[in-house]
């Protein structure tokens, strides 16, 4: 009969190396279960590594990239011009460093006295590694190196645009703000659906009914007429960054009736749970239920969540800025850059505007297939098994 | 000899997990005759779900069969291999045609928005040729024969308004309309007051005489096979360890699971017997033991049984056990 | 049976009901439900004893009602041990925190019951630090080694999380957070209904060693009436809120006295494949506990029920003593007319 409790049975064929595995996986706490899980998704690894590249670039941007992304960084004698890529060999022979070609911008007869850039072959631009050049400030520390840059002259990886900024710079940058909006207004929404979303789902009963009313009337709002009436309020006189904030927190609040939703359910799933019925008949308080219990059940839920709305707030605003009711130059995010896409000239002319689309299609992909890996890596620990 | 309803032969199942390739049945065979009802006993994690829905194919996409299972089903027609069938349309003909199943939870089984009564006609007009109206007249015969009252008011109601004990009642009705050769039950009364689980079984009791069919009734109560089966086969960990007529098996167990089984039950018959459980705790299916599958937990376990997995043995006509000991010397060793 | 006839009993419930009011909105009808209806039980101290019944019955509603975790509606409920003497139904918010140390309680299902994201350590000694019985960490974890000990739970799954034990080691982590606070009555909710039939005797073994050696007194709530035959020392069988029959529990099943404890019994399947003692089976559904039969609540299926059972509804009365029934004919008819002993079986 049985003395004590068997744990799992040691077979005399049993490695150290298999029980030591065992017993990491029965003192797994949930986070580290769910990486586990996370990190045997092929795609949400790799999309975890994109992500995360992208999130890199966009932070380092301003060493990044090799000029400033505003006007005053431009290249007034190389405007839409193409993107010029480094090679290492021509028919002059080859190079060590990798170079490009100078441009030189001169009145042509051709074109009637209109300024026309031709490259010049003889005429090479050797690429240095960490080079000075335009001061920018970082983690609040003034810097001026770059990571590269030409000895003479600019080099633009992804071409210019028609004031002769750098596309490339500005696609580094633009990262950054899409991110810096969409992070700040997940924040916003994530604080408000916690609260709202928390005090429905622990309360019930009436308070629940209105704060559903509330919440699905919010959920109503459409959102291009809102952003038209905003922007027709929003002062010229105010400065991007204000701006900037300004749409932050609103796409913070348009979003957090689906977050807030989703926390009530989850509340109103876990109140139930027997352990919470144990917890009570200990004679715990709501504090301590709340802050021991219920906030640990849904934690990777919310995280799920909130990564799962990432895209769409990035997207929000993309959309907003795109149609011109969001952010505005100076301030570029990938909206703005994608609003000078919109002619037939750049269509059929300058294509490498389009770059940046790319890098928003691969965020946003990035972001989501994240978001479904954690999601199916949290969902099958939460479901009892027997 | 009439050639049995279905034939089980060498089933190997085993699952894509994220801790590797599980195998949940291990070389399982069995035959169910036409109106017998063959019992399958085990507890959680022994594979009788498992060995159920394979049947009928139902198990999920992370399914590896073995090669040399075979899972044959003697139609009218011509015998039909239901782990090769690859169409749709194919499996149609075993799930709820040739073979139907009903399940624990009756309030599962059925959608919850639609009519009981439309879910059954609905079920009629996949497996048969029948007309819209014949379904109908057919689903509530049926609802009658299961003893629900007032049948032709039940067939335009939904399932929240049934009890519990007629939703499984519906459920078989539903299930057998379709007049299927084998009912898979699996553990159709575990969910019902004692007092309902009784007319059920009595229910099924008549329905297998006056039908003809055969049924595989899964559960884990042993006293419910008593009552119910004709032949029961006890499993454990995938492999089926005893198997026999009902009075071989309970009267006279073989094999010291079984043996450990019956003496866990409380009965009413010996207020004083002390309740004796198996000792140790089921394995993980990821960790079967080698050699024979119940040795970590045998009290009666030999030094072979480590090492050398037993073959089932006879231990009397149509009674056979899995295991190096005999029946004498496991009763003996067990008593002791 | 360890009762002592001069020690007073832990509980002694009287007229306990238990109701609530379902319809909700402003519009919709209001009916009354008296989950727990009337019910008298005594439970000596130390003793074992059986709470039957099918769904409906009560049977949780009253063990909830004991814990203060249903609401009391009606009569009284007195606990008493060694220390204190308290009336359920009317506690002080301190007085109603004091009881939570002293009656715990036991679920059905395992995998529900613990929190996924403790680990066994923190879900044993959260009693201890809600209820602030210790007061350091060490003494804390002192406890939590020394209970955990006596569920035969050792140092190493201390360290792991729930997911990591079966149905029947759960169980036994459940026990051991009931059994932390030192409390004087178990309510087991059908605790080993969940479990597969050779772990339940290792339960039940457990628990009848607790009762033995610490002396706690146990409320067994089940729906198998051959655990509880073997268990417990004391039967109550319950249908449709009420008590229907309480007696010791070999009196109860040598002869059952009422015709629904008699239905009951020949429900059982036997393990007898031979075993034809087909004592009627009971016939139609439970009524529903919103609109119960008038008289006595069990006439609708009961197959000896003559027209004063419509009537009038049974008081529960002493016939022998220590055995209580609620029926008109208890004395007169054999409703056991299969079961005179119980069949033998195989």
């Amino acid at each position: 009969m049985a003395e004590t409790m068997q744990g799992p049975q040691a077979t005399p064929q049993e490695t150290e190396a298999e029980r030591r595995r065992k017993e990491a996986y029965f003192t797994a706490s949930q986070g580290q279960l769910i990486w586990a899980r996370f990190r045997k998704n092929r795609s949400a690894m790799i999309a975890g590594t994109i992500l995360l590249v992208l999130i890199l670039m966009g932070i380092f941007a301003p060493f990044l990239s090799p000029y400033d992304p505003t006007i005053k960084g431009r290249n007034a004698d190389y405007t839409n011009g193409a993107p010029q890529i480094p090679r290492f060999c021509d028919e002059a022979g080859c190079s060590m460093r990798p170079f490009i070609y100078g441009v030189k911008r001169e009145r042509s007869l051709a074109t009637n006295f209109r300024w026309v850039t031709t490259i010049d072959t003889e005429d090479r631009r050797y690429v240095q590694f960490f080079v000075e050049g335009d001061e920018y400030k970082m983690f609040g520390m003034t810097f001026d190196t770059h990571l590269f840059g030409v000895d003479e002259g600019f080099i633009h990886l992804f071409g210019t645009d028609d004031t002769g900024k750098d596309i490339f710079s500005r696609t580094l940058h633009a990262i950054y703000t899409s991110l810096a909006v969409g992070t700040l207004g997940v924040l916003i929404s994530f604080v408000m659906a916690l609260i709202i979303g928390g005090i429905a789902g622990y309360f019930g009963g009436v308070i629940d009914g209105v704060i559903q009313m509330v919440t699905d009337a919010i959920r109503t709002v459409p959102i291009i007429p809102l952003f038209m009436a905003l922007a027709a309020f929003i002062p010229q006189e105010w400065s991007s960054e204000t701006r900037f904030f300004f749409i932050s927190i609103i796409i913070g609040f348009i979003n957090w009736p689906t977050l807030a939703r989703r926390v009530r359910t989850h509340l109103l799933v876990e109140r139930n749970q027997e352990y919470v019925l144990a917890a009570q008949l200990q004679g715990a308080g709501a504090g301590h239920i709340i802050g021991r219990h219920l906030l640990p059940s849904f934690t990777s839920y919310i995280i799920v969540d909130l990564v799962i709305s990432f895209p769409y707030i990035v997207l929000s605003e993309t959309a907003l800025s795109f149609i011109g009711l969001g952010l505005k130059d100076p301030v570029n995010s990938l909206g703005v850059m994608l609003q000078n896409t919109t002619s037939a000239d750049v269509l059929l002319n300058y294509q490498w505007y389009f770059i940046p689309v790319f890098f928003f299609i691969a965020l946003v992909m990035a972001f989501v297939y994240v978001g479904d890996g954690l999601r199916d890596a949290a969902d099958p620990y939460s479901s009892s098994k027997k | 000899m009439t050639a049995p309803l279905i034939s089980v032969s060498d089933l190997t199942v085993r699952f894509h997990t994220d801790e590797g390739l599980v195998t949940a049945v291990d070389r399982v065979s069995f035959d169910i005759a036409p109106g017998e009802v063959l019992g399958l006993v085990g507890e959680s994690g022994s594979g009788k779900s498992v060995t159920a829905k394979s049947l009928m194919r139902l198990n999920g996409d992370n399914t590896v069969y073995d090669p040399a299972s075979r899972i044959t089903v003697n139609l009218p027609d011509g015998p039909v291999d239901v782990l090769g069938l690859r169409r749709e349309r194919d499996l149609r003909v075993v799930r709820g045609g040739a073979i139907s199943m009903i399940f624990q939870e009756p309030m599962a089984s059925f959608a919850p928005a639609i009519t009981v009564g439309d879910q059954m006609v609905e079920q009629l007009l996949i497996h048969t040729t029948m007309s819209k109206a014949q379904a109908k007249e057919l689903s509530i015969e049926m609802l009658a024969r299961t003893g629900i009252p007032e049948p032709a008011r039940r067939f335009d109601q939904y399932a929240f308004e049934f009890s519990g004990g007629m939703r499984q009642r519906a459920m078989i009705a539903m299930a057998l309309s379709t007049k299927p050769r084998l009912l898979i039950a699996d553990e159709p009364t575990t969910a019902l007051d004692v007092t309902i689980q009784a007319q059920v079984i009595d229910l099924m009791k008549d329905l297998v005489r006056d039908f003809g069919m055969g049924i595989l009734f899964i559960t884990h109560d042993l006293g419910v096979i008593a009552q119910t089966a004709d032949r029961v086969a006890v499993m454990y960990l995938g492999r089926i360890v005893e198997t026999g007529t009902v009075r071989q098996v309970i009267r006279h167990p073989a094999h010291p699971y079984t043996l450990g089984l019956i003496n866990a039950l409380p009965k009413l018959s010996d207020l004083d017997a002390p309740l004796t459980p198996v000792p140790g705790d089921i394995p993980s299916p990821l960790n079967r033991p080698p050699g024979c599958v119940f040795h970590t937990r045998c009290p009666v376990a030999i030094a072979g049984c480590y090492v050398e997995e037993p073959a089932m043995r006879p231990a009397r006509d149509g009674h056979l056990a899995a295991c190096h000991l005999t029946e004498e010397a496991v009763t003996e060793g067990m008593t002791a | 049976m360890t009762a002592q006839a001069d020690t007073p009993p832990v509980i002694a419930a009287e007229n306990l009901t238990v109701s609530y009011t379902l319809g909700h909105g402003l519009l919709a009808t209001k009916t009354r439900l008296n989950a727990v209806d009337n019910v008298s039980i005594t439970i000596e101290r130390g003793s074992f004893f059986g709470l039957v019944g099918e769904s409906g019955s009560g049977k949780t509603t009253l063990g909830r009602a004991l814990l203060r975790a249903a609401p009391i509606s009606g009569g009284h409920v007195i606990y008493r041990d060694d220390e204190v003497r308290y009336d359920l139904a009317a506690l002080s918010k301190p007085e109603l925190k004091d009881y939570r140390k002293r009656a715990q309680l036991i679920f059905q299902d395992p995998y529900a019951a613990l929190s996924p994201r403790m680990t066994v350590r923190d879900i044993i000694a959260e009693p201890l630090e809600v209820m602030g019985l210790t007061k350091t960490r060490q003494e804390t974890d002192a406890r939590v080694r020394e209970i955990a000990a006596k569920c035969r739970l050792n140092l190493e799954h201390l360290r792991r999380f729930p997911h990591a034990f079966s149905g029947g080691q759960r169980q036994r982590i459940s026990i051991a957070r009931a059994l932390v606070s030192g409390p004087r009555l178990i309510v087991a909710d059908e605790s080993v209904a969940a479990l597969d039939v050779s772990i339940q005797a290792d339960v039940l073994n457990l628990l009848k060693s607790i009762q033995r050696e610490m002396g706690i007194s146990f409320l067994f709530i089940s729906h198998d009436l051959s655990v509880v035959a073997h268990v417990c020392d004391h039967v109550a069988v319950m249908y449709l809120g009420q008590l229907v029959e309480t007696a010791p529990t070999r009196t109860l099943f040598a002869r059952p006295r009422h015709p629904y404890t008699s239905a009951l019994m020949s429900a059982i399947p036997s393990l007898d494949p031979d075993d034809d003692s087909q004592a009627e089976k009971l016939e139609g559904e439970v009524p529903s506990p919103t609109n119960p039969p008038p008289g006595c609540k069990f006439h609708t299926r009961c197959r000896f029920a003559q027209a004063r059972c419509k009537a009038e509804a049974p008081a529960l009365r002493e016939i022998e003593p220590e055995r209580f029934v609620a029926c008109h004919f208890a004395e007169e008819f054999d409703f056991s007319r299969d079961h005179a002993a119980a069949p033998a079986e195989a």
